[in-house]
């Protein structure tokens, strides 16, 4: 008996304790009642909660401190709050509504605080995008070769005017219109391998693309268009018995079910967009795994099982002259998190060097020789200074930064929207007496300026720029 | 402190966070286009829907050319779609100014048009003096004279413009903004804008407003009203808690606003989802109210769950010489399709029905 006791009071006082724990929904805690604005706050909440009820409502956390201490009116920043108790766990703090503003604010401010309420989604980087797979109901409706894309859409044929509008032009919505053909409409552009969203204007109306079945919100409510260009194609000669064959690899996290290959004269095939990189992979026939047969390339994995592997892109080939008594010399850097054991350099005659695949872009890098860091020497470019000076390489520079008439400058610097404004950011290198900074930009809009001994100046070649939050300018380029 | 306010209260739409930067030569840029505003075109009522009159009047150089808002037709046809672009929740239309191709922002809240200071301000200068008599500051704003625009099938010559900093929505959206362009560019057009689906439509019609070609399918208005006054800038009367509220219906607005001075009982009947005080210098701070309109009706039409800011909309007021008690933005824009006769003075909406959506 004692114990159906003891377990009724146990009962009672989790239930009593439960209901302590009030309800933390963000929809009920704030209202406007006659001109009041009024929180109603519960004096359990946990500390994490605290905190989200400071975040959503901008409640400064000295505010809450008294709150929850006690008080009954707080004074803060020329604001008055009055705090009412509801009962034993509840409490109503309140103010008027500020319907005036005292202070002119940026807008930068403004628009960042829009964002985040709007749940706005950044803009998705395509060129971050490991792998794609085209899937198209009709095998003309997209085809590609090396460079040039052929969009074809065999619709519409009553129509006056169609273009293509797409990541690849801006979304441009005049630059490329279609050519009529005998069922629709046509157009080649010239594309480089990678991932693109596009969607057709027929007569002013955007549309889809009918025939393909890949798309992906546009942000708008409505779906683009997806489309990958090839740059390698996965080949399985023979097994014209098999039912299904599919590819999987770490591009694909190894997952079991596989990308699934299509059957062609020869064997099996499978068109796919590898972003630059280095790939294992295997090919799965009716649930049998086996590597590439016709891929002289293996590396075994961290069980002992074999993989076929490939290298997506060039090469660089990673250089350092000397230390040919070191015993282990380590490239690390940004394009491996830094990683102090991974790429171990091979010895040459003269030095040392790893022939390494890595995307387009910029990247950080030092040498451990022998547990020593070291800067790339024959690298003019750095970043940062002292110890957290870096050689720098931008692999597939798409734009050199340039500076001429300032020959007696003994340090330049650029530094934009592109590395956080950092003031010990890119170092430039005097070359032909101007100062030189090639670097990889994905397209879009940057601002930058030059820091010349500590001073920083205008692009003064660049005439486009704009005011910033400091009321001075910045120089502005497009990438396209 | 008033022009303080007017500065911040301003930047709650797009237009007028463009404004506040507008130009650093001047130490309140927003309230001197806030007063270009009020100058040029509502304090002085033109004729026949067109503002000249009053743009001349406020600018006493006598040189300036007036604005001929009159576009060429590039093509026969009574009628153009022009397919929107989306950047955010901005909607934008693909122009070329001169020697420079990007996009013009569709804000039907700006009352002229504004060109970025960053790819305009080697143009030549047409003037641009403005006092003014509210607050007794005196103060310049550039403008420019742009040779020609074009967008879509229109294009238009010798356009005047103010030079504004658009830098922020360039870098906040990633798009290459040329401008902003408002409903004085394409007044005396019959203007369908279907948000859902991205498109512009222009129609051409005669003096009275009427359709130069009859042929094509009326717009079917769910709810239309008259629109009032002469400005660029249009009016809708809704409803919040049964009291008749002034909407500036503002196409480059990403939320819905409500004053923050409004009747107690409409704000009591806001769902408050989030607040900030956005903080200047010192202790100087303002509020901004976040949450959703719960009980809104145009033309007894009710639309519930619209998003919008609170707060202080004075400078509206201001700057449309209006009494302005709110915007109608993106989430009303998500509502339907507008159709908009300047001439005819006419506005009508026709909504997305539930099954459309």
């Amino acid at each position: 008996m004692k114990i159906i006791i003891r377990i009724t009071l146990l009962l009672i006082g989790i239930f009593n304790f439960m209901n302590l724990q009030a309800q933390f929904n963000p929809e009920k805690i704030c209202r406007v009642e006659n001109g009041q604005l009024i929180f109603t706050i519960n004096l359990n909440w946990s500390e994490k909660e605290k905190q989200e009820l400071e975040e959503l409502f901008d409640l400064d956390s000295m505010l809450l401190v008294k709150v929850y201490s006690g008080k009954t009116t707080i004074g803060l920043d020329n604001e008055k709050w009055i705090v009412k108790r509801i009962n034993s766990s509840l409490v109503e703090l309140s103010k008027p509504v500020s319907s005036k503003s005292e202070k002119s604010i940026q807008l930068n401010d403004l628009f960042l605080v829009i964002d985040k309420w709007m749940n706005f989604t950044g803009k998705v980087n395509e060129s971050s995008v490991i792998y794609g797979v085209n899937d198209f109901k009709i095998p003309y409706a997209f085809t590609y070769d090396k460079t040039k894309g052929q969009f074809y859409l065999p619709a519409f044929k009553s129509a006056t005017n169609v273009y293509l509008s797409g990541s690849f032009n801006g979304w441009s919505t005049t630059q490329t219109p279609m050519k009529k053909v005998n069922d629709g409409w046509m157009i080649d552009v010239n594309l480089k391998p990678g991932k693109y969203t596009y969607k057709y204007i027929v007569d002013g109306k955007w549309k889809q693309d009918p025939n393909n079945q890949l798309s992906e919100a546009d942000g708008a409510g409505g779906l683009n268009s997806v489309l990958f260009c090839s740059n390698h194609l996965f080949e399985l000669e023979g097994y014209h018995g098999a039912r299904k064959v599919v590819v999987t690899g770490n591009f694909y996290n190894w997952n079991t079910k596989g990308i699934a290959m299509n059957r062609t004269t020869k064997g099996w095939a499978l068109p796919i967009y590898l972003r630059d990189g280095t790939y294992a992979y295997k090919f799965i026939v009716d649930y049998q795994w086996m590597t590439d047969p016709a891929n002289p390339s293996f590396r075994k994995d961290g069980d002992g099982n074999l993989n076929s592997f490939l290298g997506i892109g060039e090469p660089y080939l990673f250089k350092i002259e000397g230390f040919t008594t070191a015993n282990k010399v380590i490239l690390t850097g940004s394009f491996n998190n830094w990683n102090e054991n991974e790429l171990v350099m091979n010895k040459t005659k003269t030095g040392w060097e790893l022939p390494y695949v890595i995307a387009p872009g910029n990247y950080e890098y030092k040498f451990i020789i022998d547990g020593k860091w070291k800067l790339d020497t024959a690298n003019p470019f750095t970043t940062g200074s002292g110890e957290g000076q870096n050689s720098f390489i931008a692999l597939k520079a798409n734009h050199l930064f340039e500076l001429k008439n300032y020959q007696y400058i003994k340090d330049a610097i650029i530094t934009g929207s592109f590395n956080g404004w950092s003031p010990n950011g890119y170092r430039m290198h005097k070359q032909d007496g101007k100062w030189i900074f090639p670097i990889f930009l994905q397209p879009g809009k940057y601002t930058y300026k030059f820091i010349l001994d500590g001073t920083w100046i205008l692009d003064p070649e660049n005439i486009l720029y704009e005011q910033n939050e400091y009321n001075t300018n910045n120089s502005v380029i497009w990438i396209e | 402190m008033r022009i303080r306010r007017i500065i911040f209260n301003s930047i709650l739409n797009l237009r007028k966070n463009v404004y506040k930067n507008g130009h650093k030569i001047i130490l309140f840029p927003m309230s001197i286009l806030v007063l270009q505003f009020c100058l040029s075109f509502s304090i002085l009522p033109s004729e026949s829907g067109n503002h000249f009159p009053g743009y001349l009047l406020s600018y006493p150089i006598t040189s300036i050319q007036a604005n001929n808002y009159a576009p060429e037709f590039n093509l026969k046809s009574d009628t153009i779609l022009i397919p929107l672009k989306r950047a955010g929740r901005l909607f934008l239309i693909e122009a070329k100014i001169d020697d420079q191709t990007g996009n013009l922002v569709f804000d039907t809240g700006a009352n002229t048009l504004a060109l970025n200071s960053t790819y305009f301000r080697d143009h030549v200068k047409s003037g641009g003096a403005v006092s003014n008599g509210i607050t007794g500051d005196v103060g310049l704003v550039e403008q420019i004279t742009a040779g020609k625009i074009e967008f879509s099938e229109l294009s238009y010559k010798n356009i005047r413009a103010d030079l504004v900093n658009l830098g922020h929505i360039e870098n906040h959206r990633g798009v290459k903004i040329l401008g902003l362009i408002g409903f004085n560019m394409i007044k005396n057009l019959e203007i369908i804008f279907d948000p859902k689906n991205s498109t512009l439509k222009l129609i051409r019609i005669d003096k009275k407003g009427e359709r130069m070609n009859k042929a094509l399918a009326e717009f079917k208005s769910d709810y239309s009203q008259k629109i009032e006054g002469n400005s660029n800038i249009l009016f809708l009367q809704g409803k919040v808690a049964g009291k008749n509220l002034n909407f500036c219906f503002d196409t480059a607005a990403e939320t819905n606003a409500i004053s923050s001075d409004s009747n107690k009982s409409i704000l009591n009947t806001l769902t408050i989802t989030r607040r900030t005080t956005l903080k200047g210098a010192g202790s100087a701070r303002s509020e901004v109210l976040f949450g959703r309109m719960n009980d809104f009706r145009i033309g007894g039409n009710p639309i519930n769950g619209m998003e919008t800011i609170i707060t202080n909309l004075d400078a509206l007021t201001e700057a449309y010489n209006t009494k302005t008690d709110g915007m109608l933005g993106y989430n009303f824009l998500e509502q339907g399709t507008f159709c908009i006769n300047f001439v005819k003075k006419q506005f009508g909406i026709h909504f997305t029905k539930s099954e459309e959506k």
